[in-house]
């Protein structure tokens, strides 16, 4: 990519006005939701071996072709997601006729959610009702008695999508993505009016207005998208920090919830110098566990260095497991880090219990408490238990109700509109200015992809916000 | 031609505004034997609004039509008297050129153009009435008109472009007038065979400011408003045959003498100014105070306005803290002392006018030549329409222009002359042409129309066009060439020299992606011409013409039209593929056709609605059936397995046979 291609847009941004076409690629979960043993995903089209490819970390002409592969898959990030069985049909062989891939991950939704998002930001899109069937037909894979059950099968599922769309958007989110909308067209307005009235008498263009107005937006739109599930926890994990004093067996827990050897584990305080993470399915959730070292009162030099890195690691923390070893228990804290210590968001966790029968934990601790062992394993499905309940408690933060939660396909059509306003922002930002009709053809981009939730948002509706704010007509 | 009454003509056209003229020669000029008809020959093309052609996707429009072979491209050019490129500091998408025409000049050479033009008979009469016959299945199809001569005429197609004169009702104050413009008749009986024939009718309002004696006019306290002294003309003088600009292109055979010549003069030569000025406080007060002898505001006006162009009343009442708007005085030609004074619509009455026109600076003295008024009129909503234009309620039947709810004479025109090419090819048992939304703003007109229908006079701007980026003036000819061959609709000559052209700009394109400056020819950066232009555009300096151009010899040496489209692909290079893109992912649904005869009710599985809907709009394609407002997109899945499987079944019956 050279660097001063000023009016080169992201290819991967693409505004998507109908979505019947048979070109793009689709993706959509072929198993219903829900706490089952496996998890099937459906993709089908021209991408499906690019995807292979690329998940799986293959070379494209290295692709297994009609049999089972069991491999990790890597998401955009780097991570691997889940250890599954993978299935890649060249078409026209396939059911859709097409080139298709099929994955079997762990019935964890949260597991088949994470691996659609990645697959919808690697450039698939989610599938319409129904629309792997009408691709089976259309490629002349079904015949044409079975041509009325496939209108019957797409119309059924388009009702009930459509109950659960409606239902959905009669609560808060049907409104707060309508306000968005709304206001995205005023600040189009704002920028299409100087573009179809020149000959206007008309104030002066105010990009500032409109700049921060879309910042206002973006604003918006980020924060439904953390709506998706218990939010950015789906993407990131929730960021969790082992934190305590050396020797605690932070390092140790850290393995066990693991459930392998990850982190070094020593009988000398102060084996752990550098934070490590790891990421966890603790029940339905995905957990990014922080292993830190150990905050020491007097340290030396080498650990000073890593007890701020558990500093900067615990202010960012979603959850804190607080390791106190509980044959020797002290609850002793330096205030910098015990500040950080927000009632709901700690567990204090007494580990070694198995060296301190008897122990009972101190009552007067503004946090939930247990005593687990690492080594032995006592207390470790409760505290299981325990995170997940406090990360629930943790999730919806903002109007905290189900009904706000978007959707895997919803948290599509936010984050591709959020980069098209992202383009939007530095365009106007931009010295010299960008043209600006390809600012608003970004603007337009964000406003489309925003009516994929509420509806396809006519344009008519824009000049309507024109002509209600601005006297036009000589 | 015969002048025999008994002549069946290929193409009536009812009406000759800016519509009927291009319809009567877009249909004359593929060879149908045409006949237009008008209740007066001496208001042929007139420009009832103001004397200006263009301006913002109208300018676009005009150059669409040029493309296409129409008329009023090259007749502006020759008529105009001031010419201005708007948006000249944004991108090459959204600048569109305007021009103040010789109102007259504009009319007298379009009427002589009718005249000379082969297979096209002009006669004046007022159509009364459609004859129509049974088509044996229950509908009926037009098979000519009446007129109030009682003369009737035959024809396999009728194209009716009548503008604001079904039921025209102008109104002044109280006064009221029957007419479809001041000075003209009215309609009336035409509607009647409208309703007959089961075409529904509505109403819809527009209106004119007042027009003034120039020599009342105290110029000295406006601004001037001067035009471009680079004129930017409307028609492809670049591709257009040599010599065929100021004599007579059509009718004289090669060799002969001419005997006459048509009006016209050099594009851009002694251009004439228009004038600024502003409205006062006193002009506020003086409409404030008179309201309830508004025409509008008193409640005498049922047909809907139009929100861009609103009466001086509208202004006031709607954006009250504004304090003063902006005029324009607009000569109406170089021969007439006569001005028309943008801004100040308005259906006040006459006294009023008066006193608020003189309470403008340097209008003190103002003389009105003509009051301004509002005009009521039937209109037919389009979605009656196919995209050809053509009526589903009466086969062969075409309508374009006002009498569609659109209002300027350049949606007129694209109108006209695409259901002129529509009849035309109607009666060839051609298929009709049909302009995407991606291809043209006559796409976009069309397809809106039909579609969506209108609520208000329906006015073209550039952000309707989803892919207005690929609608740059210039590329007007290079975007339509397939259909202007397709459709014979420019001469073959023109035609060469249109796809040389394209071939240059490809060419051109892929080398300055390709080819580098030599080391120390420019001075700056690295990389590709290519580059080099973008860089430079991202920094803001000025592209184009003269010293500030560069590029490798041979680019240099193109002409200046090709140059700027070379430099706006490259510049716009990365936008612009993704528009190629977004269109080629619309195509695949917008190519699924969908017969006429198709049984939207027998579709299982749509959702009442949607049925409903469908079935109201019958739309031509999947790609139209997307755009109806209620159609889901698994409504189109259904629509789209419905059609495989009737296409399935009719090759499975074709083989059982
Ligand atoms: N008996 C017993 N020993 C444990 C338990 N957990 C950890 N240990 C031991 O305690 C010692 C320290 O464990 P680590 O996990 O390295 O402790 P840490 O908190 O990570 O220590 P630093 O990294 O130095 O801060 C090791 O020898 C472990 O084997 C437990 O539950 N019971
Ligand atoms: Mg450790």
């Amino acid at each position: 990519m050279s660097p001063a291609l000023p009016f080169s847009s992201p290819d991967s941004e693409a505004r998507v006005t109908l979505r019947a076409s048979a070109g793009d690629t689709i993706a959509a979960l072929a198993t219903p939701v829900g706490r089952s043993a496996l998890a099937v995903l459906r993709i089908s089209g021209p991408d499906s071996r690019r995807l292979a490819a690329e998940v799986f970390r293959r070379p494209a002409d290295q692709i297994p072709e009609r049999r089972p592969v069991y491999a990790a898959y890597h998401d955009l990030a780097g991570n691997s997601l889940d250890q599954l069985v993978w299935t890649y049909l060249p078409g026209p062989g396939s059911a859709t006729g097409e080139d298709t891939l099929e994955l079997s991950c762990h019935g964890n939704p949260l597991i088949a959610q994470l691996i659609l998002a990645d697959l919808f930001s690697r450039g698939c899109r989610p599938a319409e009702p129904g629309e792997f069937t009408r691709r089976a037909f259309l490629a002349g894979r079904l015949d044409l008695t079975q041509a009325e059950a496939v209108m019957d099968l797409i119309h059924a599922r388009s009702e009930r999508a459509l109950a659960v769309a409606q239902r959905q958007l009669r609560g808060g989110l049907g409104q707060r993505v309508e306000n968005l909308v709304a206001r995205l067209l005023l600040a189009l307005a704002r920028i299409e009016v100087y573009v179809d009235f020149p000959e206007e008498d008309l104030p002066p263009e105010d990009r500032d207005l409109v700049r921060a107005a879309l910042q206002e937006v973006l604003r918006g739109t980020n924060r439904l998208r953390a709506t998706e599930r218990s939010g950015g926890f789906l993407r990131d994990g929730v960021k969790t920090v082992l934190l305590g004093s050396p020797n605690a067996g932070k390092s140790s827990l850290l393995n066990a919830l693991v459930g392998r050897s990850r982190a070094l584990v020593g009988p000398e305080p102060g084996t752990t110098r550098d934070y490590l993470e790891e990421l966890v399915r603790i029940g339905p959730h995905l957990v990014r566990l922080f292993d830190t070292a150990g905050v020491n009162p007097a340290p030396g030099e080498v650990e000073r260095l890593g007890m701020a890195k558990t500093l900067e690691c615990l202010t960012e923390a979603d959850l804190v497991l607080w390791v106190v070893d509980a044959s020797r228990p002290s609850l002793e804290l330096d205030p910098v880090y015990a500040d950080q210590l927000r009632p709901g968001k700690v567990l204090v966790v007494f580990n070694k219990g198995d060296l301190a029968a008897g122990f009972i934990a101190p009552p007067d601790l503004p946090h939930p408490t247990l005593v687990v062992s690492a080594l032995t394993g006592l207390g470790l499905g409760e505290l299981g238990e325990r995170m997940e309940q406090a990360i629930e408690r943790l999730a919806p933060t903002e109007e905290g109700d189900e009904e706000m939660a978007v959707n895997a396909r919803q948290a599509d059509a936010l984050r591709r509109a959020g980069a098209c306003l992202g383009l939007v922002l530095d365009g106007l930002a931009a010295m010299p200015p960008a043209p600006i009709e390809l600012v608003s053809s970004d603007l337009r981009g964000a406003v489309d992809a925003l009516g994929e939730i509420t509806g396809r948002v006519d344009q008519e509706r824009m000049l309507d916000a024109l002509f209600a704010n601005f006297c036009i007509g000589k | 031609m015969s002048d025999s009454l008994s002549t069946v003509y290929e193409v009536i056209v009812c009406g000759a505004g800016h519509a009927g003229c291009e319809a009567a020669l877009a249909a004359a000029r593929t060879g149908a034997r045409t006949l237009l008809l008008t209740g007066n020959l001496d208001t042929v093309a007139q420009m009832s609004c103001n004397p200006a052609i263009g301006g913002q996707a109208k300018g676009q429009i005009v150059r669409e039509i040029d493309a296409l072979g129409g008329e009023m491209a090259i007749n502006t050019d020759l008529t105009a008297i001031q010419f201005r490129l708007l948006n000249e500091s944004k991108g090459p998408a959204v600048q569109s050129p305007r021009a103040q025409c010789d109102k007259k000049a504009y009319q007298f050479r379009m009427k002589h153009t009718l005249e000379l033009q082969p297979s096209l008979r002009l006669f004046q009469a007022t159509v009364t009435g459609l004859l129509f016959e049974s088509d044996g299945a229950g509908g009926r199809r037009v098979v000519g008109v009446r007129t109030n001569l009682d003369l009737d005429f035959r024809a396999r197609t009728v194209v009716v472009t009548t503008g604001t004169f079904l039921r025209g009702l102008m109104h002044i104050g109280q006064n009221k007038n029957e007419g479809g413009r001041l000075g003209d008749f009215s309609a009336k009986t035409l509607s009647a065979s409208f309703l007959e024939a089961g075409i529904e009718l509505q109403r819809l309002k527009t209106g004119t400011p007042p027009r003034l004696a120039g020599r009342s006019i105290d110029f000295s306290r406006m601004e001037p408003q001067r035009g471009d002294a680079n004129p930017t003309l409307f028609a492809f003088h670049d591709t257009r045959d040599a010599g065929a600009l100021f004599h007579v292109e059509h009718g004289s055979p090669a060799g002969e003498p001419l005997r006459e010549a048509r009006l016209g003069w050099e594009p851009g030569r002694d251009q004439v100014p228009c004038w600024m000025t502003y409205t006062t406080e006193r002009t506020a007060r003086l409409v404030r105070e008179n309201l309830h002898l508004s025409a509008m505001y008193s409640g005498e006006i049922e047909g809907v306005g139009p929100r861009y162009c609103p009466s001086i009343e509208d202004k006031f009442v709607r954006f009250a803290d504004k304090p003063r708007h902006l005029l324009f005085l607009e000569p109406e030609g170089r021969s007439t002392n006569e001005f028309y004074i943008n801004g100040l619509s308005t259906s006040l009455p006459f006294s009023v006018q008066v006193e608020m026109v003189r309470s403008i600076p340097g209008l003190e003295k103002a003389e009105l030549l003509r009051p301004a008024y509002a005009v009521e009129y039937d209109f037919a909503p389009p979605t009656q329409l196919y995209p050809s234009l053509e009526s589903k309620k009466v086969e062969n039947l075409f309508f374009a222009g006002q009498i569609n709810g659109t209002s300027g004479y350049e949606e007129a025109a694209g109108q006209g002359l695409m259901a002129g090419i529509n009849a035309a090819r109607k009666t060839r048992g051609e298929a009709p042409l049909i302009l995407g939304r991606h291809e043209a703003y006559i796409g976009v007109l069309i397809d809106d129309l039909v579609t969506k229908g209108t609520r208000e006079p329906y006015r073209m701007f550039t952000s309707r066009a989803e892919h207005r980026l690929l609608f740059n003036h210039g590329s007007a000819e290079l975007r339509l060439r397939g259909h202007a061959r397709e459709g014979c609709l420019v001469s073959a000559s023109r035609l060469a020299r249109i796809e040389a052209k394209a071939d240059r700009i490809e060419h051109w394109t892929s080398q300055l992606e390709r080819l580098r400056p030599a080391a120390g020819e420019t001075g700056v950066g690295e990389g590709t011409w290519a580059d080099l232009l973008r860089r430079r555009a991202s920094k803001g300096e000025a592209q184009g013409s003269g010293a500030t151009e560069i590029g490798p010899h041979g680019f240099l040496e193109l002409p200046e039209v090709d140059r700027a489209e070379v430099r706006y692909r490259i510049v716009y290079a990365g936008y612009l593929a993704r528009e190629q893109r977004q269109v080629a992912k619309l195509l695949e649904v917008e190519r699924v056709n969908i017969p006429l005869d198709f049984d939207f009710a027998a579709v299982r599985g749509l959702r009442a609605e949607s049925r409903t809907k469908l079935m109201e709009t019958r739309p031509v394609s999947v790609g139209q059936a997307g755009r109806i407002s209620g159609v889901s997109p698994a409504d189109l899945s259904v629509l789209l397995v419905a059609l495989e499987a009737r296409r399935r079944g009719r090759i499975e019956d074709q083989t059982d046979r």
